[in-house]
């Protein structure tokens, strides 16, 4: 058996299959629990409601972009893996290193791995998955306690602790944002910081719309059209960029 | 359902689900290569597995103390499924801003978690149509222009989220000059960068960095008085707390 024929192989497909209705029943089970909490603690319906189809609303784009990576590592991993890594924690960008690395190790290269013997794909795959479970053990002994530290903390802070709340976001936003405009390996990025700015003004012109004509409904979508506006944005300041370039 | 029952019910389900999704992750390779007996040599597993893990441990813990503290008992879901930066935190702070709740409190765990399960279930069921429509799709996402889009799908996401994030609602509470906390952190990550450090490798551990200094500065700024948190409808902020 080869590389390739396992990588397609029937119990694979099986197994990947009952591991991702596994995650979708999780998932679904926290967000059943969770709304029966939000109105237990007096949240209306109708805010539950608005949250869920924003989230959904907002989830297409980015979820189409991992389509796109599925793409890509299915040529390399086949298509049941390469869905069970995209679906459960792995990003495109790690998977590939990971496969790379194994592959790297055994003298070969993407190119060839296809017809190499099953054990490498094997390699493979337990190789990936061992590199990616830390989150999910870290999580799993520090998550409650972090949370609920929390959760004490912020209760007896009063009007600090709606600010010192907000700190985690700030920092990830001063790291996540400034990277957005300058990359010490690349350079300026002007096409990423129009794109920046652009999103960041039509945000603010949705917020202004809304509030302006009572059209709340709007309000709910911003982060969803600003994304999909946003990106259209980033083909043009690439050809307004590439003409002075 | 007394609200410590909740949270010990909750991270009971997180925990177990947890333990089973890592069941899957190891389980899956090892039941395939038994059936087809392709076990590969362990001594070229730990060869290339010790550089991953060396790598990949220490952003995991990283990116767990990072943004536990904003997605709460959520955060379970949320490393199962991935797709942290450009998803998950993005659909929390969203949650938060529409739901008017406030981050790390019963309402807002509750609300974050009901929209990162939704979103999570949605990329599932996106992702299971593209691997039926793997081949039709394929000229589609090939196309230049939806290249592009998608390769700046950042930008164009932290530029939506920044209203969110940086405006001063939180909850019941507005905060004036909420923004002037992360001046200093945008200062480091500024000359970090001009000294050449690469941060978008070492992201996970910047970010856990600038937690400490942003919170050290919003408190100082709180204490003078340059922060000033109001409760909604209130002309006079609260009273600045007397201890950290």
């Amino acid at each position: 058996m080869t590389f390739k024929e396992l990588s397609n192989s029937t119990w694979l497909w099986i197994l990947v299959i009952a591991g991702l209705l596994y995650v979708a029943g999780l998932a679904a089970a926290f967000m059943v629990k969770a709304r029966k909490r939000c109105l237990e603690l007096g949240i209306e319906n109708t805010t539950i409601k608005k949250v869920i189809s924003s989230s959904c609303t907002f989830s297409i784009v980015p979820s189409l972009s991992i389509v796109i990576g599925l793409i890509s590592l299915a040529a390399v991993l086949g298509t049941p893996w390469a869905w069970f890594r995209l679906s459960v924690v792995g990003a495109v960008s790690y998977e590939l290193m990971a496969a790379d690395m194994v592959i790297q190790a055994m003298g070969l290269n993407f190119a060839s791995a296809g017809t190499q013997p099953a054990n490498v794909f094997g390699a493979v795959m337990i190789v990936m998955s061992i590199g990616i479970m830390f989150g999910i053990i870290t999580n799993i002994i520090a998550a409650k306690k972090i949370t609920t530290s929390m959760a004490d903390y912020n209760k007896k802070s009063g009007g600090w602790g709606a600010v010192f709340s907000g700190c985690f976001m700030m920092a990830m936003m001063s790291v996540m944002m400034p990277l957005q405009v300058y990359n010490p390996a690349s350079g300026w990025n002007f096409v990423g910081t129009l794109t920046l700015l652009t999103s960041a003004g039509i945000g603010l012109l949705i917020a202004t719309i809304s509030k302006k004509t009572g059209a709340k409904w709007l309000n709910d979508f911003n982060l969803a059209i600003v994304l999909i506006l946003g990106m259209a944005s980033s083909v043009l300041w690439t050809n307004v960029v590439g003409m002075f370039a | 359902m007394n609200n410590e029952k909740y949270i010990k019910s909750i991270h009971r389900l997180g925990r177990l689900g947890s333990l089973g999704a890592l069941g899957f992750m190891v389980g899956i390779p090892l039941v395939i290569c038994t059936i087809y007996s392709c076990f590969p040599d362990f001594g070229l597993v730990i060869q290339s597995g010790t550089g991953l893990l060396a790598m990949f441990i220490p952003i995991a813990i990283s990116e767990v103390f990072s943004y536990a503290p904003v997605l709460g008992s959520a955060s379970y879901i949320t490393f199962i499924t991935g797709n942290v930066m450009n998803l998950k935190l993005p659909v929390a702070i969203n949650a938060i801003d529409i739901a008017g709740v406030e981050q790390s409190t019963d309402e807002g765990d509750a609300v974050v978690t009901v929209a990162v399960g939704a979103s999570s279930i949605v990329t599932m069921a996106i992702i299971a149509v593209g691997v039926l429509l793997l081949v039709p799709l394929q000229p589609i996402f090939a196309i230049p222009a939806v290249k592009t889009a998608t390769g700046y799908m950042l930008p164009a996401l932290f530029g939506g989220l920044a209203l969110g994030i940086f405006n001063g609602r939180s909850g019941k509470y507005n905060i004036k000059g909420k923004l002037l906390g992360a001046v200093p952190a945008v200062i480091i990550v500024i000359i970090m960068m001009i000294m050449g450090v690469p941060l978008s490798t070492y992201q996970g551990f910047v970010i856990v960095g600038m937690i400490p200094v942003t919170i050290l500065a919003s408190w100082l700024m709180y204490k003078k008085g340059i922060i000033k948190v109001y409760e909604q409808g209130k002309t006079e902020p609260e009273p600045v707390a007397s201890k950290k």
